[in-house]
């Protein structure tokens, strides 16, 4: 039986080394993280000079305080893709930073990323930090992500905030993700097709909290009828 | 009575003589037994297994490639967990990703992207492709679940809204849309 060991070993010492070295440089480079303090590597060359070092420290303290940085980078890059000014850029994520504080204190501190970007689109949309407690109560245990979301869409739909805000609740105890998404898309649908956004939602909150929707005969908030999809 | 002419016998009798001894023999092997280490204790033999040196032999190209499967193993699970953007995993622990499809239709458009939460803002990393010569022009974008702001950018420079989505909050005095990718 032939050693392959110390058949490549006759190159000599030096290739050990090499091999070692490069080891250690692989495995460095791989677990490099994000840098904890400094310059946010995402941003190098996308947001104007002049807001970098105050978006650099936003992040710094949002980390350092335990949010994610995530919808934080997320919103500076859509102010420089959209050619903001860096006032903006910095006011835009400096409000967020303090929605996603709002949210953290609701939500609780084991809330993820997701939830907290979530979180900050309803509050953005109109709920109250009470909302989201009584979204929190009312869904123990369970991800919030696309109920806070949802609560944020139907508002962006037309829905009065106030208005979303229930239904979302009502819904709370019992539906999951998918009963949410397909809330929101039944309540778009009918607004698309003509209905007022209150009069949409409330047609399609009864049917969800009914479940009037038999097959064959769903109905719509501008009055007509269609038959459910194989 | 031995023969002289066996072999045997001649073996034997040089076995039977005296041993010459040298007078400092038993100095040195005493001196080597004091070099030595005291006898072990209870307990001592299982510490010392545990300091044991072991020699690992591996070639420069199987340590190349340890090397390597490792790196690929830290840098997918970075990789992974930053696209999954924290997201709540399903019930059976596994990060929901669903495959949505952005579609636009621009007749005069000579290039369509999207951007939006889940690409950096970057114009160039989500070219939709044309699909047929009506002006339809789609991309498929794997999304974890989350509400994701999002808008449409013709020929570079033109912002436009889904108009099959609704509108987010916008800060920046250009259109969002705005999608929500739901868990289990």
């Amino acid at each position: 039986m032939r050693d392959s060991t110390s058949r490549v070993g006759i190159v000599g010492p030096g290739l050990g080394i090499l091999v070692l070295l490069i080891m250690g440089a692989l495995l460095l480079m791989a677990a490099a993280p994000v840098p904890a303090h400094g310059q946010e590597p995402r941003l190098a060359g996308r947001i104007p000079d002049a807001a970098r070092a105050q978006v650099d420290a936003i992040l710094d303290a949002a980390r350092a305080s335990g949010l994610p940085a995530e919808p934080l980078v997320d919103r500076a890059l859509e102010g420089s893709a959209k050619g903001a000014s860096p006032g903006l850029i910095v006011a835009a994520v400096t409000r967020l930073r303090d929605e996603l504080l709002v949210v953290r204190s609701t939500f609780g501190a084991s809330a993820s990323p997701a939830e907290l970007a979530a979180g900050a689109s309803a509050l953005r949309a109109g709920a109250r930090s009470r909302d989201l407690a009584e979204l929190r109560k009312l869904r123990p245990g369970q991800p919030l992500t696309v109920a806070a979301a949802v609560l944020a869409d139907l508002v962006a739909a037309g829905v009065p905030a106030d208005t979303a805000v229930g239904a979302v609740l009502v819904m709370a105890s019992d539906a999951g993700d998918a009963d949410y998404v397909a809330f929101r898309r039944n309540v778009q649908r009918d607004i698309m097709l003509g209905a007022s956004p209150a009069a949409a939602l409330g047609v399609r909150l009864r049917s969800a909290t009914n479940l009037a929707d038999a097959p064959g005969n769903e109905t719509t908030a501008t009055g007509g009828r269609r038959k459910q999809k194989p | 009575m031995t023969d002289p002419n066996d072999p045997l016998a001649g073996i034997i009798a040089s076995l039977k003589e005296p041993v010459t001894i040298a007078p400092e023999l038993t100095e040195r092997v005493m001196a080597e037994i004091d070099r030595l280490p005291p006898p072990l204790a209870a307990g001592a033999s299982v510490e010392r297994w545990w300091r044991r040196r072991w020699t690992i032999r591996l070639s420069p190209v199987g340590g190349l490639a340890l090397a390597a499967g490792l790196a690929a193993v830290i840098f997918a699970s970075q990789l992974a967990g930053r696209r999954a953007g924290g997201a709540a995993p399903a019930a059976d622990g596994a990060i929901v990703v669903r495959a949505t499809q952005f579609v636009l239709v621009a007749p005069g458009a000579a290039a369509v992207s999207v951007v939006g939460d889940f690409n950096d803002w970057s114009l160039a990393a989500t070219p939709l492709a044309r699909a047929d010569d009506d002006g339809v022009w789609w991309v498929t974008v794997p999304l974890t679940p989350g509400r994701y702001r999002y808008a449409f950018v013709v020929d570079g420079t033109i912002w436009r809204p889904d108009p099959e989505a609704p509108a987010a909050d916008d800060e920046f005095g250009r259109p969002n849309s705005v999608v929500t990718i739901g868990g289990a």
